[in-house]
Formats: structure tokens, C-alpha cells, sequence
């Protein structure tokens, strides 16, 4: 319990805390009601969120986390860049990484709200669009080397001046890209998510004032900071080491490696570190994380392990620092390519401070989440004739297990939590030229654990025409990068992505290339379970046997990963015989121990 | 005419007559409701002076709401359930489109499934968007699902297969083979319960009507015959979440449509009361023990909704628009990690029940902080059966949340009830503002036990001018009951451009929606003259993935009303979105009718006050700055065109209602009470509601 430091009454302190947190789900609301791409309404791949003149975040509604930890920055950027020239009815607009952004596809609309005449607030939208020029498909070219092959790149600029349209700027970016409908549809969208939060923070202003509103935004971060402070002082001090490496493979003969990131949680009292030293330097494919992603990883990292009821604003914040090198995966120099970091590159730092957490609380850290299997693309609109973009978020990993409780199947990757959604495949087979073969668990994928981790997802596509464009990102594709378990927990079995052609020919598939895939071709995206925890032997065998009976656990792994019998022909188990193996199983354990 | 509302814990029984209507409120009895309910019925007929099958006998129709199939779904108290779903989509269901609400935490265990993956069985089989079949149904598949069923002892099947709303002739076949292998078990087909596309909501909401249907078609059932036994004659009809009635042999079959049929007749009760002064604008309110529901009514028509979920469980069925917020009489107050004064969502509902109640309730609630601050009355709460413990809440609150706090204990109290005040507030803006509505132009309607309590100050927020409290305040939703229509609901998938619409085959959709429509209508004794059907379509732009609903001429399309449907789509999507489109592609994605069998209009009959001295004492009761010694009236003893000013307390046996300094009380001629800002007179008030309402713009 936080003692009570100042005089503001508490009554309206919480009456103006959740009102700021109701406008930013006002916001959001707009955005999943009105957007023209699936990215938004369906996947709902875009955040809303409230700063204060002071530039700090106040309330926020999340559906994709990382985005959020990165908002901050675009902020500062709009404000630095504008400096004095902010006028009530400007909208702004930014959306490169080297500019505060997180990574190209990820547009930022920013509105400043002004109140009797003065600046008291920004409001701002930011989500993936469709489609951002540049040479890849659906914002995604993994071909890119550098950012200007990524795609267009906008510094700080005025969509709107004083509330006039300012068509300059909407032109450059419509021209520039392929699916301009959508692009156009979706800023509109954005643009409105902020004259509604405009609107409401007005109202809000002129029903209790200036000042109580100001200090009634002290408070509630201070606080904020005070329970974070807490928390960070639970976790015993010291310097835990991690190190994770990416899936992507760089190719140099015999010299071939994964790129990996290094870092360091040091915690001393109510503050902590985190140290990216040591981390390889920024490569020239599109996994390199800017700053604003590296740190908003950082935040999930420790949110998700020891903070998940705190609110995620400026004050909760403070005690956490962040050193990234400049040149390396974690801060790049300017011109690097990161359209991946939102998705592969989080993952991996998310694992890394997990993974680094359990060493220093092992009941509280997670077993890995799968990074996901998502194909981008584009393909022909059956119902508008034209072009258009689609995400193959289909096949979601399983999350994680932590002590106590089994991982989520079908939910990942970490950058979004649980907070993005699947698009309808009935929805998708009626808007492409494609049909979904299977779309189910994948059995034999959860990592074993006394608490299991989540299974992953099958999801096989059919390319009944030529014409598709299409890019995939393979998540913990390898032994190495396969989720990990936790407290004696397995790892779980790696993704894999395979295409078949129609004829049962091999088509070779790279993940660094961009596919255009022959009608009859098959595409299986097989994603990885989640990391198991604690001693599988521990698991109840009714538990057990329920996976077994449901098809997602074979008998031959009942055995082999839990030590449980089963008879094939009746699915029960033969009692005698589990608690013989799992016996067995301890002693050894016991004597390589001792 | 009987309405009744079968709650957990009450029963509410309303009957309607020449002249007379009569409330009743009895306990439900979960092992026997039937039996429950008989009593209920027994005790009204007593009061009328009847036996009661001299009383059923004169009924001629029983309109029922009930909880059974929602407390089926909370409880996991359904059938025993299985899934056949076409081979490869196994797990559609139970992924849930891989989403969950609590995104940091990392101690939150997977949902439990309401199907488990071993009760869920591949057929082999495939049809296309157009309704094309690309695969016929392996027989061996079929076999061995039918086998596996019948092992598995279960009780209930939910067909649900890709792409059924454009061709169902698969999941009839496999439902025939279900019925005849196992006449015992129930069938539900995803193209009957939702022909709608969007695989996930399809089976969510036919897993459901699965999983609830035989639990209220047992109850539905035994009532029947035990009514009929005891000499009722008329016609027993079920409420349903979308605000209609249907009759049982519908019911039987699809209990998911009732899943919300309790609180879906609030609305409807609402706007009727509001009609009686010529209103048609509402937004209705109920605060109960545990929650607040609130539903806008727009120009006559109560707002309809697809994107209900409830217990974890998507139902993509129309259903009144009731936005629920965890905040009654007994949710509990308490102090949080940052020191914020909290209130709710956890509630001490009716057991333990708040402190004063001397339950065993430990923790402080709203009820409590009202008791505090004087605006509840120890003595005479709920008739004086309940006497309230001041010194108990007392106690609770200092410890619990004015101590932590640093406040003393009314301020504490009174805090308590500013903040669940602002709670609602919240959930008024979400149903108003949010979707395009100004809450300004509607009458506030105040229904629930403690919904009075808190009018006031609610309305003071969002500056509404008037607010209604309805006689029957307390069980508005029984009184609902007996106001609604008979309802159904058509839908046909139908994508297809707005711009190159096939006119004919529109049409040809909504005759058949049409006809469809009249046939269940007819079927339940509606007579020709009083049926009523009304065609709308679901409208988006091309690439979006929501839709707006936009009202149709149907049966008759000219090329002028194409172009009234596109307009209409624009106007509306700017009201609710704040911007349109008009030169982007449009597209129609499903075609609904529906069909609605007008309800008599049972007129209300006029108070009978005994108009003397209504003022039984005086109490001191918090507002703003302090205590003030306001007048208490009782208000059975209030006389029709007799006022109130505040501040005040008007209290009935089971409502109170707090009058705020500036508002004042009206009780008009059938015994509602109209509350307003004193400066204006109700009859001004009531102007400026009929004036805007035709200066408003078109309904949604």
C-alpha cells in the first residue's frame, strides 16, 4: 500500500485517471469499427494513446504492446522537430525508425490538443498499413538490405495544418504506394481516432479544469512509478546474463551463424538495467531493431514477468534503463533495414530478458513463447479485381509455460500478448484466390512440463492460381532457437514452413526471399509450441492422458516426454507401468545429480 | 396477460388486466423452478381472489424471460456436448481467433474449453463461397463421428462446417444421419442457428445453442405441462436477447436466442414508459446488486447488437445492446495498489451481501457507502423487512478504505459513490457518444433497485434534462415482458457489390427471408394484420471488416432505392465513424428481415395514490459540501400531479429515490415519477425531447 504524499483528493484522481484511460478506448474504438485494411479491424494491429504536454505517456490502450513501449519516441520526435510551429488543427505523421518510429509499416498519427489556446495534450494512433511502396509486398521486402528499400520513408510532416488538408504530403505518400485505397482509408481512420480523442480531452478539460487535470497526471505517475519501484525491489539484486539468437542464417560458408543478442538485467534496489553490450553489430537484412523497438521489448519483457497489473504509462517507466550500442542489432546506425524487429527481433529480446529474469525469480519468469510463422504477401482481390495485401497470421504459436500454469496454444508472438486476431478464413478464401487446406493444433509441438506449453498451429494454403507475391517469416525455426523450457520444462518443437508443388515437386523456400508461388502449389506453415515448466514426470497423468485423448499428445510421446503408458487400444493408462518409468526416471536423475 | 422474469434468486411476476396490474416478487427455487414459479403465480391469484387455475384459466398468454440458459453457460450446467465440423478446422472453435483480454498477465490459465478436442470429430467434406461442393461427405467419417457420439454419452450435437451459409445441404445430411442413428440427442446446424459468414462466431454461437438448448427445453417443457395440468389454455411465449418474443417450438430448438432474454426486456420496458409522454428517444438504465446495464433506444428502436460475447463465448446473434458494467448495490469498495479508491467489478452480491445487511458481508459496498451518506434508510429498506447495521458499514469503511485513504468515513462513503457514479457515466458515454449519439436528447430511464439512488447525479454529468423512474422500477424487465413483439430474425450471406447489385436476386433473397419470416409468425397465431416485416442490409466498404446495418425497401427494389441504401450507407458510416468515403466501392454482405407480430399495447392504468401527506420524517443526507436535513416521503402515498423538490428522498418498498439540491420530483398520472432540473418545468423538458428527436437525424 502506497501512503498518500499529497492533498489532491483522491475522489477525482481516479474520476480523471479513468477518463483518460476511457479516451484512448474511444480512440481504438473508432479505429476497429471504421479501418479499411484487415490488418486493423481484423488482426487489430494498432495502438491509441494519450500524452501530456510534458510529452509523457498518460493512458494507453494496447492491442499490439510493442507498439506502445515505442510511442513515446515518435512524440518526442514530432515535438522536437516542429518546435514552436504546432498550431490548434495540425495532424502529423511519421513513420521512420530513424525518427522515433519503431519500424516503416507502422504509421504514427499524432494530433496536439489545444485548450483555451494552449498546447495541454497530444493524442496519437499508430498501426501496420498494407502496404508502404518500396520494393516488397504488404510493407514487407525481404530482400531489402536498406531502409530505402524497405519502402517510403517519411520524417515528421503535417497531414493537416491548422485543420486544412494539407494535399502535398497525402500525395507523395498515395503516389508512392501500390494499394492506395487502403492506405488512404486506413489514415483517414487514424485521423479520426484522433479528432475523437481531441474532442473528448477537450471536454474533459473544460468539466474539471486545468490544474486538477495537471495534477491529477503527476499523481497518478508518481504513483505509477512508486508500485513499479516495488516490484523491481522484489526481485533480488544482481547481474543475470541472457543471449538469444535469431532465426535468420547469415551465410558465409563454413563462417555461417545465427546474429545473436547478448544483454545483461542488472537490478540494484527499485531500479533496473538493462545492457545490450556485447550484442552482434546490425546486419543487412531487415531484423534489425530500432532503439524505440528495443526498448519497448525491454518494457514487455518485464511487464509480462513482474508488473502485469501496473499500468503501463510514463511513471511505471522511470525506473527502467536501457544502454543499446549504436552499429549494433539493437540500435542500428541510420540506413539499416527493420521491418522484422516488431515481430522476430521483440521476440528474441523478450526471450532474452525472460530467460535472464529466471535466474533471479524462477516462479515468476515464462517458459518461451513460439516466434510466429507469418507469411506476407499480395494477391489478386477476387471481389474488387485489384490488388490486394494480406497477412498470414493463421498460424499462431503456443505461448509459454510459468509455474502453475499451462502455456496458451495458438497465441503468439510476445509482440502482441495475446492482442492481435486471426482473420476469418472464410472471409480470406472469399477475398483470394487461395483455399485453406488445414487450419488446426499441431499435435506434438507443446514443450513438456509439468505445466505444459502451448500448441502450436498447422495452417496449409492452396495457390489455386499464378499471381501471388508472397514473403514468409520462419519463428524459432531451429534447435537453437526452438522456445526453451523453464524449471525442467522441454523445449518445444521448432516451426517449420515447407511448399509442395501440385506435381509432389520440392520448391525450394528461402526465408529471406520474396516466393511466387504456381497454381496447385502447396504452402504449410507449421508452427512452434511453447516452452514447458517444471518436470514433466510431475504432471498429473489424467492431464496427460486428456492431450492424448484429444489427439494433440502421441502415446510414443506420452512415454518418452512424461513417463506415461498407454495402452493404444483403449487410450487408458497402464498405471503400474507409468509409475515404474517415472520412478526410474527420478533415481537416474537423482544419481547424475548427486 | 402474465410477464415473468425468472431470475437466480427472484422471481418477478407482473400481470396485466382490465384495468389492473399487480407485481409480485418471489424467491426462485434453482432445483424446481417450474414449481417456483407455479407458487408465484399461486400467491398473485390469491390476491386476485382466485384459485389458480381459475386464474390460468383467464390467462390468456404467459410471457417468459429467464437466466436458465445464460446460468447454464456461467455454471458450465449444459449438456454434454460434441462438435462435427469438416476435417482440418478441428480446433476453430476453441483457438478463438487467438486472442485473450489480459495480455501481461502470465498466471492466467487457458480457457476451458466448452467442446474439448477429443468430443470434436473431422468430417470429410467441402463446399466453396458459392455454395459450390468441392468435396461430398465421406460416409466413413460420418460413421465413425456418429460411433463416437453415441460412446461418449453425449447429450447434444453442434454441426458446424465451412462455408454452410452458402450451401447447407451438407450439415442437413449429417443431421439427418445424427437424428435417425440418435433420435435422444439434440442437433443443432450452424446454417439454422447463424447462416452467417465468419467460421468462428458461426460455431462459437452454434456450440452454444448446443450446449444451452436442452437444459430450457426440459424446463420449457415441464412448465408447459404442469401449466396446462393446472388449466392454462393460452399461449406460453419466450423472451429473447434481441428484444422479441417467439413461441415455444422455436425456443425448444434455439436456446441461445434467450440467452439474454432477462435483461433484453429492460429496454423495451423502457421506451414504452417513455412513449407514455410522447418520448422516443431513451437511454435505460438498471442498477441491480452486482451490475448496470444501460441500452440506448433511438427514435423508437431499441439498439440491436452482433458483437455480444458473454462468459468467454462469442454469440454473433442480434441481441438488444445491453452494455453490462460490474457496478450495483453490492459492489465492493476498496483501495488499490496506487492508492486509488476502487469500486467494483467484484461484488458481494446477494450472499454474503453488503455489510449493513449483517450477512456476514465484511467488505465495504456501494449499498453501504449509500447507507453512510443518509440516502438509504435503516429503518424502512425493503418495507422495513431488512433492518440495515449503520455501525457495521462504519466500521468497515474506516478500516477498509477511509483509513488507507487518510479521509474521513463519509467523505469516504461519499467518494465511494462519486466514483461508481463516474463508472456509469462511463458506460452512458459508451452507448451515447461513442456510437455517434448525444446523450443530451434522451430521457434517462432509472429502473433497478438502486438505479434511483444515483439518477441525479448521473444526469448532472452528462447534462440530461429529464429523467424518468417507472412505477415498476424494480422489475421493469417482467413489465417488459408484456410489451414486447413477437419477434424473429432472418439473415442470408449475400456478398455482392452495391454499385453492380443483381436486383433480382436481392429480391429474390428477401421474399424467401420474407416468407420465411411470416410462416413462424402465422405458426405462433399472430393474425395477418398484425405482423410486420422490415428488410435491412449490412453495408461496408470493399476491404473494410465491419459492416453497417442500412435499412432496405426489400421486396421491391427499384434502382432509386439502390441508391437510397447507398446514400443512406454513407450518411450513416460518417455518423458513426466520423468520415465517409462516397466515391469508394461499396458491398452488401448479408441480407436480414425481420419479422415482428405488434404486441397489444396493454394501456397503464392511472395511479390511485391516497394523495394525503405523503411526508413520513426527515433525515441528513450528504450532497457535495455536507450533511443537509432533507424531508423523506413515501411514495405509494404520492398523489398523480403532486411534486417533489429537492433535496429530497421519495422511498417506495423496494426503489428509493435520492433528489439532488436543483432537481425536482413530478409523479404523473399512472404513477412514474418525472425527476428534472428545477430550471425548467417538466413540461419544457419534455419539448425539448419531442423537438429534438424530429430535429435529429435518421435512426442506425
Amino acid at each position: 500500500m502506497i501512503e498518500p504524499r499529497t492533498t489532491m483528493d483522491p475522489i477525482l484522481l481516479t474520476v480523471i485517471t479513468n477518463r483518460l484511460e476511457g479516451v484512448t478506448r474511444e480512440m481504438g474504438a473508432g479505429m476497429l469499427r471504421s479501418s479499411r485494411s484487415p490488418i486493423f479491424a481484423e488482426n487489430k494491429d494498432f495502438v491509441t494513446a494519450v500524452f501530456d504536454r510534458r510529452l509523457r505517456l498518460v493512458a494507453q490502450t494496447a492491442y499490439i504492446p510493442v507498439l506502445m513501449g515505442a510511442s513515446p519516441f515518435a512524440v518526442k520526435a514530432v515535438s522536437d522537430h516542429f518546435g514552436d510551429d504546432v498550431e490548434p488543427g495540425d495532424v502529423m505523421i511519421l513513420n521512420d525508425p530513424y525518427r522515433g518510429n519503431n519500424h516503416a509499416p507502422d504509421i504514427s498519427v499524432l494530433k496536439p490538443v489545444f485548450f483555451q489556446g494552449q498546447l495541454r495534450f497530444w493524442v496519437l494512433s499508430r498501426g501496420h498499413h498494407a502496404d508502404i511502396g518500396g520494393g516488397g509486398a504488404a510493407g514487407r521486402n525481404p530482400h531489402a538490405a536498406t531502409a530505402w528499400e524497405e519502402g517510403l520513408r517519411i520524417p515528421p510532416a503535417k497531414l493537416y495544418r491548422g485543420g486544412v488538408y494539407n494535399r502535398d504530403v497525402w500525395e507523395i505518400i498515395l503516389l508512392n504506394v501500390r494499394l492506395r485505397a487502403l492506405v488512404e482509408g486506413d489514415l483517414q481512420c487514424q485521423v479520426g481516432a484522433c479528432n475523437v480523442g481531441d474532442r473528448a480531452l477537450g471536454q474533459m478539460l473544460e468539466r474539471y479544469g486545468r490544474e486538477s487535470v495537471d495534477r491529477a497526471i503527476d499523481e497518478v505517475l508518481d504513483r505509477s512509478e512508486a508500485q513499479m519501484r516495488e516490484r523491481i525491489a522484489v526481485v533480488p539484486d544482481g547481474v543475470y546474463h541472457a543471449s538469444r539468437q535469431l532465426d535468420h542464417l547469415l551465410e558465409d560458408g563454413a563462417a555461417s551463424r545465427r546474429p545473436a543478442i547478448r544483454l545483461r538485467v542488472q537490478v540494484d534496489g527499485e531500479g533496473l538495467h538493462v545492457d545490450f553490450t556485447g550484442s552482434d553489430p546490425q546486419i543487412p537484412v531487415y531484423y534489425n531493431s530500432s532503439y524505440a523497438n528495443t526498448v519497448s521489448s525491454c518494457y514487455i519483457g518485464l511487464f509480462s514477468t513482474i508488473a502485469p497489473d501496473v499500468a503501463v504509462n510514463e511513471g511505471a517507466m522511470r525506473p527502467v534503463s536501457v544502454t543499446a550500442p549504436e552499429g549494433t542489432l539493437v540500435n542500428p546506425r541510420e540506413g539499416a533495414p527493420t521491418t522484422q524487429c516488431t515481430v522476430a527481433t521483440c521476440a528474441t529480446i523478450v526471450e532474452a530478458v525472460w530467460m535472464a529474469l529466471s535466474e533471479a525469480m524462477p516462479q515468476r519468469a515464462q517458459a518461451a513463447w513460439a516466434r510466429t510463422n507469418a507469411g506476407a504477401g499480395t494477391a489478386l482481390n477476387r471481389r474488387t479485381g485489384r490488388p490486394g495485401a494480406f497477412i498470414l497470421h493463421f498460424a499462431k504459436g503456443g505461448g509459454g509455460a510459468t509455474h502453475g500454469f499451462d502455456g496458451w496454444s495458438h497465441i503468439s508472438p510476445v509482440s502482441s500478448m495475446g492482442g492481435s486476431r486471426v482473420p476469418d478464413p472464410e472471409l480470406y478464401e472469399l477475398t483470394f484466390p487461395h483455399r485453406i487446406l488445414q487450419y488446426e493444433y499441431r499435435p506434438d509441438s507443446a514443450g513438456a512440463g509439468e505445466w505444459r506449453g502451448g500448441y502450436g498451429a498447422v495452417f496449409a494454403l492452396r495457390f489455386n492460381e499464378e499471381g501471388t507475391a508472397l514473403s514468409v517469416q520462419i519463428g524459432s525455426g531451429t534447435e537453437e532457437t526452438a522456445p526453451f523450457g523453464l524449471g525442467g520444462g522441454g523445449a518445444a518443437a521448432p516451426g517449420t514452413v515447407r511448399v509442395r508443388g501440385q506435381d509432389g515437386r520440392k520448391v525450394e523456400f528461402h526465408r529471406a526471399a520474396m516466393h511466387h508461388p504456381r497454381a496447385g502449389d502447396v504452402a504449410e506453415i507449421r508452427s512452434a509450441g511453447g516452452g514447458g515448466y517444471g518436470d514433466p514426470c510431475k504432471r498429473p497423468v489424467e492431464a496427460v492422458l486428456d492431450d492424448v485423448a484429444g489427439g494433440l499428445l502421441s502415446p510414443g510421446n506420452a512415454r518418452l516426454q512424461y513417463g506415461v503408458v498407454v495402452d493404444p487400444v483403449t487410450g487408458a493408462a497402464d498405471i503400474e507401468a507409468t509409475r515404474r518409468l517415472r520412478e526410474g526416471r527420478r533415481s537416474t536423475e537423482g544419481d547424475s545429480g548427486s | 396477460m402474465v410477464g415473468v422474469d425468472v431470475g437466480g434468486t427472484f422471481i418477478d411476476l407482473m400481470v396485466s388486466g382490465s384495468g389492473h396490474r399487480l407485481l409480485r416478487k418471489t424467491l426462485s427455487d434453482p432445483t424446481d423452478r417450474a414449481g417456483a414459479l407455479l407458487a408465484g403465480l399461486e400467491l398473485v391469484a390469491e390476491e386476485l381472489g382466485l384459485s389458480l387455475r381459475e386464474f390460468l384459466q383467464r390467462t390468456d398468454r404467459i410471457i417468459h424471460g429467464s437466466t436458465i440458459a445464460t446460468n447454464a453457460l456461467l455454471t458450465r450446467g449444459g449438456a454434454r456436448t460434441a462438435l462435427l465440423t469438416t476435417a482440418g478446422f478441428r480446433d476453430v472453435l476453441n483457438m478463438r481467433r487467438g486472442v485473450r483480454s489480459d495480455l501481461y498477465d502470465p498466471k492466467q490459465a487457458p480457457p476451458d474449453p466448452l467442446i474439448p478436442r477429443q468430443r470434436i470429430h473431422p468430417i470429410a467434406e467441402r463446399v466453396n463461397g458459392d455454395g459450390a461442393v468441392l468435396e461430398a461427405v465421406g460416409e466413413e467419417s460420418v460413421k465413425q463421428a456418429v460411433a463416437a457420439v453415441r460412446r461418449g454419452g453425449v447429450e447434444s450435437v453442434a454441426v458446424g462446417f465451412l462455408f454452410s451459409f452458402a450451401n447447407d445441404a451438407h450439415e442437413r445430411a449429417v443431421g439427418e444421419r445424427l437424428r435417425a442413428a440418435l433420435p435422444d440427442v439434440h442437433v443443432s446446424l450452424s446454417s439454422e442457428v447463424l447462416p452467417e459468414v465468419r467460421l468462428y462466431e458461426r460455431l462459437s454461437t452454434t456450440a452454444v445453442n448446443a450446449y444451452v438448448t436442452p437444459v430450457l427445453a426440459d424446463y420449457l417443457e415441464s412448465l408447459e405441462r404442469r401449466l396446462a395440468d393446472k388449466g392454462f389454455r393460452g399461449r406460453l411465449l419466450v423472451m429473447q436477447s434481441s428484444g422479441g418474443v417467439m413461441g415455444l417450438a422455436p425456443a425448444a430448438r434455439f436456446g441461445v436466442r434467450s440467452i439474454l432474454s432477462g435483461p433484453a426486456a429492460g429496454p423495451v420496458a423502457g421506451l414504452w414508459y417513455a412513449g407514455l409522454h410522447g418520448v422516443t428517444d431513451a437511454i435505460t438504465t438498471d442498477m441491480g446488486g452486482t451490475s448496470f446495464d444501460v441500452c440506448l433506444a433511438n427514435r423508437g428502436e431499441v439498439e440491436v447488437t452482433k458483437e455480444m460475447e458473454i462468459a468467454g463465448h462469442r454469440i454473433a446473434l442480434p441481441m438488444v445492446a445491453v452494455h453490462t458494467i460490474g457496478a450495483g448495490g453490492g459492489s465492493i469498495v476498496s483501495v488499490d495498489g496506487r492508492g486509488l479508491l476502487r469500486v467494483g467489478p467484484e461484488s458481494a452480491g446477494a450472499t454474503p451481501g453488503p455489510v449493513c445487511y449483517g450477512r456476514g458481508g465484511t467488505q465495504p459496498t456501494v449499498t453501504d457507502a449509500d447507507l453512510l451518506i443518509g440516502y438509504l434508510g435503516a429503518e424502512r429498506f425493503w418495507g422495513g423487512r431488512l433492518r440495515l447495521d449503520e455501525e457495521a458499514a462504519q466500521e468497515a469503511f474506516r478500516r477498509q478504505v477511509a483509513g488507507p485513504l487518510g479521509m474521513d468515513v463519509v467523505r469516504a462513503a461519499y467518494g465511494a459513490y462519486q466514483v461508481v457514479n463516474a463508472s456509469m457515466v462511463d458506460a452512458i458515454r459508451e452507448v451515447s457518444v461513442r456510437r455517434g449519439h448525444d446523450p443530451r436528447r434522451f430521457v434517462l430511464v432509472a429502473a433497478g433497485g438502486a438505479g434511483p439512488i444515483h439518477a441525479c447525479a448521473i444526469a448532472r454529468e452528462l447534462d440530461i434534462g429529464l429523467i424518468l423512474v417507472p412505477r415498476e422500477a424494480s422489475v421493469m424487465c417482467a413489465a417488459g415482458q408484456l410489451l414486447s413483439d413477437l419477434r424473429h430474425d432472418f439473415v442470408k450471406s449475400c456478398v455482392m457489390s452495391l454499385e453492380r447489385l443483381d436486383r433480382h436476386t436481392v429480391e429474390e433473397y428477401y421474399r424467401d427471408l420474407c416468407r420465411a419470416a411470416e410462416k413462424a409468425l402465422l405458426g405462433e397465431g399472430v393474425p395477418r394484420a398484425r405482423i410486420a416485416l422490415s428488410c435491412a442490409a449490412d453495408v461496408r466498404y470493399v476491404g473494410q471488416f465491419s459492416e453497417v446495418e442500412v435499412p432496405v425497401t426489400g421486396t421491391e427494389l427499384t434502382e432509386d432505392a439502390v441508391a437510397g441504401v447507398a446514400r443512406d450507407f454513407h450518411r450513416i458510416h460518417e455518423m458513426l465513424n466520423g468520415y465517409s468515403m462516397p466515391e469508394a466501392a461499396a458491398e452488401i454482405v448479408n441480407l436480414r428481415v425481420v419479422g415482428r407480430g405488434l404486441a397489444d399495447a396493454a394501456p397503464m392504468p392511472a395511479r390511485s395514490g391516497d394523495g394525503g401527506a405523503s411526508l413520513t420524517g426527515r433525515r441528513n443526507a450528504f450532497f457535495d459540501d455536507g450533511f443537509i436535513e432533507v424531508p423523506v416521503h413515501d411514495g405509494h402515498r404520492l398523489a398523480a400531479g403532486e411534486n417533489v423538490r429537492g433535496p429530497a428522498i421519495v422511498e417506495q418498498e423496494t426503489t428509493t429515490v435520492v433528489l439532488s439540491p436543483g432537481f425536482q420530483l413530478a409523479c404523473d398520472a399512472c404513477g412514474n415519477y418525472l425527476v428534472h432540473p428545477d430550471t425548467h418545468s417538466v413540461q419544457e423538458s419534455l419539448e425539448r425531447l419531442r423537438r429534438a428527436a424530429s430535429a435529429s437525424p435518421g435512426s442506425t
